[in-house]
């Protein structure tokens, strides 16, 4: 690499000296290009305007979306990250009338079908970052090749788009995310609505709210949810179940520290049904009048918690191989 | 059975029931220290694991330097070169503790080594944890339930997970003091008493001293207070417990200087604040009302509450906003958010008990107690008295803090106990009833019309009629029958639970042989022994923060992260040394003046919580500090996979983590079938090059690798030009730096 060194010295200096001019020009001719575009702060690129716009001596920085809107590619994160592209260069041009050397490009793929296989493109979208080849803020190590976005690693583009620029140019863009009214306003609107079906209606609404069986209720689905491990699946986003590569499906996850959507179901639906033969017996069966009716009652209830518990047990088991204690009737 | 009957009811018992309960308590809290011992037993009285290594080191240095130094604790010899303001940044209640018990037995002439106190404290205080559950759950229903209760939270795997011999923790005492802060809060609240509320508030005091799970009660009390008065049942008892609990406790939580001023100045104390201000405004209106009778001023006080509350939290969260008050912390604001902390800050996703709970942990830790635990909740609704509403609302909160971190099982714990024990005693009342009630006599008004006579207003469901008891024996002896047996189940559970997973020291590790005999290894305190005896006292020793502790502990050296983890710049500084290339790291180690770098692999045994395996997170803390230096894709194949086999990317193998980890290795086996087995990978033929380390000490098993930092050359070169000067490879270039032989170091 060393022998590199005094070329690309000599390269930079050469494009500094000479053709500043040229660099001047271009920068003067995207700045009015910007001015005068429909989208606001971004200039719709096609094959002339893209290469003019990245070749050698920028005495600018650009950056360049290379996407595909049409409907027939169904590029779904092309329409995503649109409106946030969109976002950063409007943030950009309402701070910088005159762009100051910061340009947004865009080049659909209608529009410019040489450059996508001049670079060999084959996927969208797609993100570059020229930095200056000319001035003061020269980075000799990207003169030819481009930063690129990594569009698989972040989570709201914008401002990491605008991240990436003030890491590598002089540049920080802002982003300023307009104030959502719609969304205000539906809120404020479901509010009102809220407070006055709530002041209307609260003779009506009052028994419920202070119902003792609605918040146990609520008290126990909430225990069960949290103890089945519901707040698991939520936060790793398992899959509900899976193919277990035999044209079935396994609803049993293995390993002790996994578990599929289904499987917490089940758990779920284990524990309550357990707890509602325990209330049963403590609260319901000792009420019965009849007899008869209160030993077959008890009897069953006996029955369902046997089995019940007797499945759970055998269900860890598929989850802990080694665990030695089983319950009949299941081993 | 009738003098069965007498001894259970009769007034002349009492004494004999009393010396029962008394002789069933202290059982309790036999089987309770005992199922700790395992690990006594089977290794040896050591302290486990690594944050205990800490609090053993903490107590040693308050007994040797008395409480007012302690207080004043700076220690010098962690964070280099930063250091730690240990005494001020630490929860001193169990250090506290242990030197106070090692102080009365000297003074009673038993003396007794620091070491062994701390082993058996957990143990210890688990027996009065028992003692405080009962005392709690007898004030939710009755004695036979706090006695079930005390059983309960004395055997469940989720509490012994964090109080087995030798686990030296906060949590070892906190647990206790949780349970008895709560009793004394239902204590205050039932009997309307400042006295009860003033020892709550004292119970408070010590658990804000020994455990940053204080916030748990700061805000399950407050959140309490205010379903209470939503619920309509403000009381004057209420508004006694509540400001002599708040006024006292947070006065005596702002004595420790870890905790400070954040009581006034941080959101997660904001609601005990709130409540206490909403608790005056209503105990005013609620004076008012008794002195004018008129309907509208009433009204107009309901107006005036409501604004004033509406105003105060809109001056809270200006406060918030304006930085006065600072937000929450992103340790408790990752429960909520739980994406919070895998974006924001790597190092609490990167500890494993962070992390969120699968169903298995659950029944794993609590058995039969999980299924019983909603049932018990239910009957705390049938019967919905103030304490009741306790119990509920800690159930639900703590059931989504466990979901949400395996850690917070400990929380959980006690309330699932409280529940379960309700639940298991109101079955046994019933069934364990010798009296059969008497066939409903033909003609007897039917179930429905006597509901008609006696419409109740808001009950559950299960219990709108009377109870009239069980007429059947047979059906009481099944339901009996299967209960014991699932009791019994649950003790061989929590036996097997307990030997099997949480009796490990974790230092040192156990395996079986072919023959099934039981063969220790003891690496960790080989390889600690061996720095305290071969380097010199004030070597400094660079290792991955989770090994700060023990070798601040065993091997008595300085590090330069622990398991403080206070200064995550340090700890990235540390994560990108380990991951860059020698050339990068060279002069990080030698401007943090390291000696020795310490590596734990498991590759050679199979053991799995070693570096290789925790170093994307090193990556991941250095990429969050240095994003253009340390890039976490770089370590990963271009089909993003993780290896250390051949296919692994040059970074990966450039870095000096992987270097250490694998020098030397492939000398063990023949040429070429190197093997790695907790990754399964066979590495390259020719194992990596040192050129800035020495290999000082590997252990016997290849767990723990030490290494030397070389100093700098003595003819200015490069390390890496040196040793290929040495090998033989390269004829010396004689630089100008070389002829004045100028040791300089290099950045790059």
């Amino acid at each position: 690499m060393r022998f590199l060194a005094p070329i690309v010295g000599l390269l930079s200096l050469a494009s500094t000296l000479l053709p500043t001019t040229l660099a001047d020009s271009k920068l003067s001719k995207f700045t009015s290009l910007t001015a005068g575009s429909k989208l606001k702060g971004i200039v719709r690129l096609n094959d002339a305007l893209y290469t003019e716009l990245t070749t050698a001596p920028r005495n600018y920085a650009a950056v360049v979306l290379l996407t595909a809107l049409d409907k027939r590619f169904s590029c779904t994160l092309c329409q995503e990250f649109q409106p946030e592209y969109e976002l950063l260069a409007k943030s950009w041009i309402a701070k910088h009338k005159t762009s100051d050397g910061l340009f947004f490009g865009q080049l659909d793929f209608a529009d410019a079908k040489a450059t996508f296989q001049r670079l060999q493109l084959t996927t969208a979208p797609i993100l570059y970052l020229f930095p200056p080849t000319t001035g003061d803020n020269v980075d000799v190590a990207h003169i030819g090749t481009p930063y690129q976005f990594d569009f698989t690693q972040h989570g709201t583009p914008a401002e990491a788009v605008a991240h990436l620029i003030s890491q590598h140019t002089t540049y920080a863009p802002p982003v300023s995310r307009p104030f959502d009214y719609v969304k205000f306003g539906g809120m404020a609107g479901l509010l009102l609505v809220a407070i006055t079906i709530v002041s209307i209606a609260f003779s009506i609404i009052k028994p419920i709210i202070y119902s003792r069986n609605l918040w146990a209720a609520i008290s126990l689905i909430a225990v069960l949810l949290f103890t089945s491990g519901h707040m698991f699946n939520h936060i790793r986003h398992v899959p509900y179940v899976v193919n277990d590569g035999r044209g079935g499906i396994s609803y049993v996850a293995s390993g002790f520290s996994n578990q599929f959507g289904l499987e917490t179901q089940i758990v779920a639906i284990v524990y309550a049904l357990l707890a509602f033969a325990t209330i049963s017996l403590a609260m319901k069966t000792p009420r019965i009048e009849n007899p008869t009716r209160q030993k077959a009652v008890i009897l069953i209830w006996n029955a369902i918690l046997l089995v019940g518990f007797s499945f759970l047990m055998n269900l860890f088991k598929q989850k802990n191989g080694s665990y030695p204690f089983f319950l009949p009737p299941l081993f | 059975m009738s003098s069965m009957e007498a001894l259970l009811k009769d007034e002349s018992t009492r004494n004999i029931r009393r010396l029962l309960k008394v002789v069933i308590l202290i059982t309790i809290a036999g089987a309770a220290v005992s199922s700790r011992l395992f690990s006594v037993i089977r290794f040896e009285s050591i302290i486990h694991e690594f944050d205990p290594w800490f609090n053993f080191r903490a107590s040693k240095y308050l007994i040797k330097n008395g409480f007012y130094n302690f207080w004043d604790w700076f220690d010098d010899r962690t964070w280099h070169p930063l250091g730690r303001v240990t005494g001020g940044t630490l929860y001193p209640g169990l250090m506290v503790t242990s030197g106070a018990i090692y102080h009365i037995l000297r003074m009673l002439s038993m003396p007794v080594d620091i070491r062994n106190i701390c082993v058996l404290l957990a143990p210890a205080f688990s027996g009065l944890t028992a003692l405080a559950t009962y005392l709690f759950t007898k004030e939710m229903k009755d004695e036979s339930a706090g006695l079930l209760a005390a059983a309960f939270i004395g055997i469940a795997p989720g509490y012994i997970s964090r109080s087995v011999a030798g686990s030296y923790d906060n949590e070892a005492i906190a647990i206790f003091l949780l349970m008895f802060t709560f009793y004394l809060w239902i204590k205050a609240l039932k009997d309307g008493s400042a006295f009860w509320g003033a020892l709550c508030a004292l119970f408070y005091f010590y658990m804000v001293a020994a455990w940053g799970g204080y916030v748990f009660i700061t805000n399950m009390i407050p959140l309490h207070a205010f379903v209470l008065v939503l619920m309509g049942r403000y009381s004057p008892r209420l508004y006694v417990a509540y400001t002599s609990w708040f006024a006292l406790g947070t006065l005596g939580s702002m004595q420790i200087p870890f905790v400070g001023f954040l009581p006034i100045r941080s959101s997660e104390h904001m609601a005990a604040l709130g409540v206490f201000g909403l608790l005056q405004l209503v105990g005013f209106v609620e004076f008012v009302r008794y002195q004018v009778p008129s309907r509208q001023f009433k009204t107009l006080l309901k107006a005036l509450i409501f604004i004033v509350f509406a105003l105060s939290s809109a001056v809270l969260v200006l406060l918030t906003v304006s930085g006065v008050i600072a937000p929450w912390s992103g340790r408790f604001y990752s429960l909520w958010d739980t994406g919070y902390a895998k974006i924001h800050i790597p190092i609490i996703a990167s500890v494993s008990e962070h992390q969120p709970t699968a169903w298995p942990a659950f029944f794993f830790d609590l058995e039969m107690l999980i299924w019983l635990f909603p049932a018990g909740i239910y009957m705390c609704f049938s019967t919905l008295q103030d304490q009741h509403v306790f119990v509920i609302i800690y159930g639900i909160m703590a059931s989504y803090f466990a979901g949400v971190m395996v850690r917070l099982m400990l929380t959980l714990t006690p309330v699932v106990c409280v529940s379960a024990a309700i639940a298991l005693s109101n079955i046994l009342d019933i069934y364990l009833s010798v009296k059969t009630p008497a066939a409903p006599a033909v003609g007897a008004p039917s179930v429905d019309e006597r509901k008609e006579k006696k419409p109740r207003v808001n009950i559950l469901s299960a219990g709108k009629d009377s109870i009239v008891g069980i007429y059947s024996k047979a059906s009481r002896i099944a339901v009996v029958a299967a209960f014991s047996i699932y009791l019994f189940v649950f003790v061989l559970h929590c036996t097997w639970v307990t030997s099997n997973a949480y009796s490990s020291p974790s230092v040192v590790l156990a395996s079986r042989l072919p023959d099934g005999s039981q063969h220790i290894i003891d690496d960790y305190r080989e390889a600690y022994y061996w720095l305290r005896k071969n380097t010199p006292d004030d070597a400094k020793i660079m290792s991955w923060w989770d090994y700060g502790y023990q070798i601040g502990g065993m091997a008595d050296r300085t590090t330069l992260v622990d398991n403080n983890t206070w200064n995550n710049t340090h700890i990235a500084t540390v994560g990108k040394a380990m991951s860059s290339r020698e050339e990068v790291a060279y002069p990080i180690l030698r401007q943090h003046d390291v000696d020795y770098v310490l590596v734990i692999f498991g590759g050679l045994l199979g053991y799995s919580g070693d570096d290789i395996n925790k170093f994307l997170w090193m990556i991941r803390i250095a990429e969050g500090v240095w994003p253009d230096e340390v890039k976490e894709r770089d370590f990963f194949t271009p089909r993003g996979e993780y290896r250390v086999d051949d296919g692994a990317t040059d970074t990966m193998k450039n870095s000096i983590m992987y270097k250490m980890s694998y020098y030397n290795y492939q000398s063990l086996f023949p040429a070429g079938q190197a093997q790695d087995r907790v990754r399964n990978a066979k590495l390259p033929a020719v194992g990596p090059t040192l050129s800035i380390l020495d290999e000082a000490f590997t252990s016997e098993n290849w767990i723990v690798r030490i290494y030397k930092v070389k100093d700098l050359d003595n003819l200015g070169r490069d390390h890496a030009s040196a040793a290929a000067f040495d090998a033989g490879k390269k004829k010396s270039k004689r630089t100008k730096a070389g002829r004045g032989a100028q040791r300089k170091l290099r950045v790059v």
